[in-house]
């Protein structure tokens, strides 16, 4: 899935701004069309809620506290989250 | 008048394929379910495996019916929709069209689709998929001992009412819910219910459920322990140091428990040998049983502790959770050399067999990225090496585990470096292109299943046995018999010994000549025989890396399989053999050359290790590099490439410590 800048909500930023323990909902991913299959098998799914866990290389994410996921920072700054507050 | 129906009197197997989302506990489910009865079998013509077990579901609930059923565990999948090879097999597999070697290609009379009770959204959405085939299905809710700790409560009914099939909770880990099993899967049924045929649609299909047949009455509390290991084991300095404390750990325990068994084994191969040779009379029977079957397959067998050793300690590696986290410690390491983290599964992979790592590289999307990792993938140091490294790091470093293990971790160490070279060349030139970046899920740490642990390293070890059973056994033979012939007669210098030995007083110079005589038409003998023309023909070509006739005989049979160096040598001197009572090991260490001076001296072990760890000494993989490259320009790369670094790598070793003065 290659999701058009048009597609974007002006509030989602990449999930590489989250901080440490930070939480926000997928908005999208823009990556190549299979990264963006195997992301989304994964449990990284429009309105999927997701947790910072580590920043840097790699980027460690928690999925609604059920699972871990490890990205590279590549990969992880195409994916765009809206914040909680 | 029609006839009538004869009832069928011969037992059907029915065929239950178990599915589910990798890192969902399915693989200890299985072992728990099949124990010993289970084996490892390939797709055929792919990269993947799985496990098989024939076994008596009915006896297992104790119903007291025999039908057998074939339990097979297919690769863990996130979707059947992936363009992944482990998604294309399990589909086939489910459409009828592929089964593991041995089995019938058949669509499955059940399915048992194992899910993490942790973990239930994400898993929902390949149940929904799994659904749409309209096959006999179980949901065996497994991990939910941890998913009760955590506050999780699921229903089962309501489960079972919401996918239209049954449902049982259970924990591999404690067998808890395990004994209704059997039954269950009996009544296996076809769900009247459907999910939807989107991904949007099958996402909220399962958000659904799990919010029907799910309450948690704990708030999710941050998991300081994990997030910190996390940030240890991934930490750009503190995770690669972790990672070579771990490495060299491993290693260094894999020499120091191995050591007990592989002495009783090779003992064992000696006493068995001495028995033969004293029992059966002289002769060519004798001979081939002693130095070509015992000698041969001894020296391979011998290696089975470090073997088993081996995948069991990275098994239990592997299910700690620390595996994945080390992915990313390698992802750090290999982009700057063209390759990305997705090469770490293939090129592990490959320090068991090259082989399954080039197939695994199927699951690489990139195709630069993917040609890369088939190339690097020989330079990783292979099973078939172990034996290879344990003999001549155990020739280097006599009765010292540390540094022979330092010397091991060394091996793998120059492989990797090898490696890492070859990628970081060939992707700036024949393969420009940057590679694919990588995601990964990351497993909870646990305590690792000991018996998951020990069934893996059984069937290893098995297949181990049974190479060294056929095909080493084979080569055993034939290199005994090339050593062997043609015989030559006994030159002037024995005979003239022998008569002087006859005219001797003294029984004990008299059996000094003689054993001088014995060894000089042995040594003529073998230089005579057509594997000593052989090696003689060869032996310029290696003369400049410190290889002798005997050593490049050993080299030559290595393109057969690596491990075959051993054996070759234990054949050749075998029948050269001064000292009787010597183990396996002891007589290939200390081997003499046809001027009686050392055939493993410090600069040639050295020589032979360097050249063992780079050379391309397989001929299968080059056929499987020619058939996952598309082409055998490919393979031939391969092959000049590697074969042009070991011979770079060994004389360099060999030259530096002649001319630094060693021996």
């Amino acid at each position: 899935m290659i999701n058009s800048e048009a597609q974007l909500e002006s509030k989602a930023v990449p999930l590489t701004q989250l901080s440490r323990g930070q939480i926000g909902r997928i908005e999208c991913t823009q990556a190549h069309p299979d990264d963006c299959s195997m992301l989304r098998a994964m449990g990284l799914h429009p309105d999927a809620s997701i947790q910072m866990c580590r920043l840097g290389e790699p980027c460690i994410v928690s999925l609604s506290g059920a699972c871990r996921i490890g990205l590279a920072k590549d990969i992880a700054s195409r994916v765009f989250v809206h914040i909680d507050s | 008048m029609s006839t009538p129906t004869v009832p069928q009197l011969v037992p059907t197997k029915r065929t239950i394929a178990v599915l589910g989302n990798p890192n969902v506990g399915k693989t200890t489910l299985f072992n728990r379910i099949a124990g010993i009865r289970a084996k490892t079998s390939n797709f055929p013509g792919t990269t993947q495996e799985a496990r098989v077990a024939h076994i008596n579901l009915d006896k297992e609930s104790q119903k007291g019916a025999h039908n057998e059923s074939v339990l097979i565990d297919l690769p863990g999948i996130y979707s059947l929709h992936l363009d992944l090879s482990e998604s294309k097999v399990c589909n086939q597999t489910l459409e009828g069209t592929t089964a593991p070697t041995g089995e019938p290609a058949q669509v499955p009379d059940a399915l048992m689709v194992v899910v993490d009770a942790t973990n239930l959204t994400r898993n929902l959405s390949i149940v929904g998929e799994l659904l749409a085939k309209r096959l006999p299905t179980v949901i065996v809710v497994n991990m939910i001992d941890v998913a009760r700790r955590r506050g999780i409560h699921v229903d089962p009914d309501k489960l079972s009412d919401c996918l239209g099939c049954p449902v049982i909770l259970c924990s591999a880990r404690t067998g808890e819910g395990l004994h209704a099993l059997g039954a269950m899967l009996n009544d296996a049924k076809i769900s009247h219910r459907t999910a939807p045929s989107d991904q949007t649609g099958i996402e909220r299909w399962a958000q659904d459920i799990y919010a029907t047949v799910s309450t948690s009455n704990a708030e999710l509390a941050a998991d300081t322990l994990t997030d910190r290991l996390d940030r240890a084991f991934t930490h750009p300095l503190l995770g690669m140091l972790s990672f070579v404390a771990i490495m060299t750990g491993l290693f260094w325990m894999i020499f120091k428990l191995a050591a007990i068994p592989m002495d009783w084994i090779d003992f064992w191969f000696g006493s068995v040998g001495n028995w033969v040779a004293g029992t059966l009379p002289e002769g060519a029977i004798s001979d081939l049983i002693v130095d070509g079957v015992i000698a041969g397959v001894g020296g391979t067998v011998i290696f089975l502790p470090q073997i088993c050793l081996l995948f069991f300690l990275l098994a239990l590696l592997e299910g700690t959770g620390y595996l994945a986290r080390a992915a990313f410690v390698i992802d750090r390491l290999l982009r700057p050399f063209g390759m990305s983290g997705h090469a770490f599964v293939p090129l592990l992979s490959s320090h068991a067999c090259a082989i399954p790592g080039i197939m695994a590289t199927r699951a690489i999307p990139d195709k630069r990225d993917r040609l890369a990792t088939i190339l690097v993938a020989p330079f990783m140091s292979c099973t078939a090496r172990i034996p290879v490294y344990v003999l001549l790091t155990a020739i280097l470093f006599p009765d010292r585990p540390l540094y022979q293990a330092y010397a091991f971790t060394m091996c793998y160490a120059i492989g990797i470096l090898a490696g890492l070279f070859t990628s970081f060349l060939f992707r700036r030139t024949i393969l420009r292109g940057k590679s694919r970046p990588m995601a990964l899920e990351l497993p909870s740490y646990r305590m690792p299943d000991l018996k998951s642990a020990l069934l893996l390293t059984f069937d290893r070890g098995m297949i181990f046995l049974k190479k060294a059973g056929t095909m080493i056994l084979a080569i055993s033979i034939v290199l005994w018999w090339l050593n062997a012939y043609p015989h030559s007669a006994p030159t002037d210098e024995s005979i003239a010994l022998r008569t002087q030995a006859e005219s001797m007083v003294d029984i004990e110079q008299a059996n000094e000549l003689v054993a001088q005589a014995d060894a000089i038409d042995t040594r003529n003998a073998t230089a005579n025989s057509m594997l000593g023309k052989l090696g003689s023909t060869f032996q310029p070509i290696f003369a400049p890396l410190g290889y002798d006739r005997q050593l490049t005989v050993g080299v030559l049979a290595s393109f057969a399989a690596r491990e075959v160096f051993v054996s070759t040598m234990a054949v050749q001197v075998a029948g050269s053999d001064d000292v009787d009572d010597e183990s396996v090991l002891a007589s290939i260490a200390n081997a003499t050359n046809d001027d009686g001076s050392r055939i493993f001296t410090y600069a040639t072990s050295w020589s032979l290790l360097f050249f063992y760890v780079l050379a391309s000494l397989c001929l299968p993989t080059l056929v499987v590099t020619a058939k996952e490259s598309g082409g055998w320009k490919w393979a031939m790369l391969q092959l000049g490439w590697m074969s042009l670094l070991a011979y770079i790598g060994a004389f360099a070793a060999y030259q530096i410590i002649i001319a630094a003065g060693g021996t």
